[in-house]
């Protein structure tokens, strides 16, 4: 299924928390949405390393950590920080347009 | 792999009387009884002389004989008396567990006698409380400890082992989950909303709609696992903390390791609705008992596979977190009291 060019409206910024990810889908992908000192970011949802959800993970420190093996990304660049992953998560432009957030799909 | 440090549920206040009850915890034999004014006495369960369980043999006023030479070990398990001899030797003594009486259980410290403090005793008081109807059992179970943790902290189980009791397909597939984490507590909190009422829950709240059901469970080392759950009907406002029309349950949970691979498993379940009535405590005691005794079949049947293959490798899957954050937890502690009792050993 090819995905869709251009920008897509994920979520309502109210959707969104600090202290937890809002899980949605971009075409057939599944992304999560993080909020970090009033930035919103996007990334890949499902960890690189066994498939868990990383919005069912943990948030410290500006990273999200793998909620089943530990793996941890950095969420605002998707850089992968610690094993067992190896492979850093892809991140997804967002414009936010009054209380609507946007997302551009990956080319 | 066992933690020390810590209180655990030795029995149940009942089960301690002037007749010596003999039980295995963490891999060491202890015998429990009262002295003549009610007081609860641990022992180590093995004659200093022939390693005779002393729960073979019988009160003699606050003084316990040994069933096999007749040797009399006072409350503070020393040896005063032995027949046909004047003289005791210094070492004719067994160790002593600190105990608690509390909630309905006795607890017993099996670490460094040193730092026992009751204050740290885990909160239960739903099962000895004016506000609340409750009722405790019992149950052996031939696994792992760990295994009967695990159970509790994914409750997607229910929808497969418990569909006639408290489970139906609603909290497998439309829950929201959250974990959360601290460095000695783990809770998982699952809402289930607009969904059918399972059979238990039909049966003792009367539900005839759809209902927005919570299960809020709190893991807390070594093994208590404290459940809040329950039901109110849909759109009245228990996913903001208003709780009406419904019912709330305790679901209180307290497993002492018995060896490597089997288990004592204490239970309660304590309702806030209805409380004095005692038919229906005993009917949601049924409920319950009926499941975890379908919970003790799954104990059972993953014990025999990992004792036929120990250590096999496992996936894991997104309810498990959980589960993996308990255990990793366990992990930590575990590690620090090995590395405390080396640093002691080296000094």
């Amino acid at each position: 299924m090819p995905e869709p060019a251009g920008w897509q409206r994920v979520a309502a910024l109210a959707d969104l928390a600090d202290d937890a990810a809002f899980a949605t889908t971009l075409g057939n992908r599944r992304i999560a949405l993080y909020r970090l000192d009033g930035k919103v970011h996007a990334l890949d949802d499902v960890c690189t390393h066994a498939l868990a959800l990383l919005s069912q993970g943990f948030i410290e420190d500006g990273a999200v950590e793998c909620p089943l093996h530990g793996a941890r990304f950095d969420i605002a660049t998707g850089r992968c920080l610690s094993p067992p992953a190896t492979v850093d998560l892809r991140t997804y432009a967002v414009r936010i347009e009054g209380d609507e957030v946007f997302v551009r799909a990956a080319e | 792999m066992f933690l020390r440090n810590y209180w655990y549920v030795a029995a149940t206040d009942s089960e301690i009387s002037r007749k010596p009850l003999g039980r295995i915890i963490l891999g060491e034999p202890i015998v429990f009884f009262r002295t003549e004014d009610g007081t609860p006495v641990a022992f180590e369960d093995r004659c200093a002389h022939r390693h005779l369980p002393l729960s073979m043999g019988k009160l003699v006023g606050d003084r316990l004989q040994c069933h096999y030479h007749g040797l009399q070990y006072d409350r503070t398990g020393r040896c005063v008396r032995i027949p046909g001899q004047d003289h005791i030797p210094p070492d004719a003594k067994v160790k002593t567990y600190p105990v608690v009486e509390r909630y309905h259980w006795l607890w017993i410290w099996m670490g460094d006698p040193a730092l026992a403090d009751p204050a740290e005793i885990t909160d239960f008081h739903w099962l000895d409380d004016a506000d609340w109807g409750a009722k405790s059992s019992y149950l052996y179970v031939k696994s792992n400890w760990q295994l009967i943790v695990d159970n509790l902290l994914d409750l997607t189980h229910l929808a497969f082992v418990h569909e006639t009791t408290i489970g139906n397909s609603a909290l497998a597939e439309h829950a929201t989950v959250k974990v959360t984490r601290a460095p000695n507590n783990v809770v998982v909190t699952r809402w289930i909303i607009d969904q059918p009422a399972p059979p238990t829950f039909v049966k003792v709240g009367g539900f005839t709609a759809n209902v927005d059901r919570w299960q809020m469970i709190d893991f807390t080392p070594p093994a208590f696992l404290r459940l809040d759950v329950g039901a109110t009907p849909t759109g009245t406002g228990a996913p903001q903390g208003k709780r009406v029309d419904g019912i709330t349950m305790r679901n209180l949970n307290a497993i002492t390791p018995e060896t490597e691979k089997t288990s004592h498993y204490f239970w309660g379940q304590a309702h806030d609705f209805d409380v004095k009535n005692a038919e229906l405590t005993q009917k949601i005691f049924e409920q319950i008992q009926t499941a975890f005794h379908e919970d003790v079949a799954v104990f059972t049947a993953q014990q025999r596979n990992l004792d036929l293959i120990p250590d096999p490798p496992q996936i894991d899957i997104n309810a498990d977190t959980g589960v993996i954050q308990a255990r990793r937890i366990i992990d930590r502690l575990h590690g620090e009291e090995q590395a405390a009792l080396h640093a002691t050993a080296a000094e």
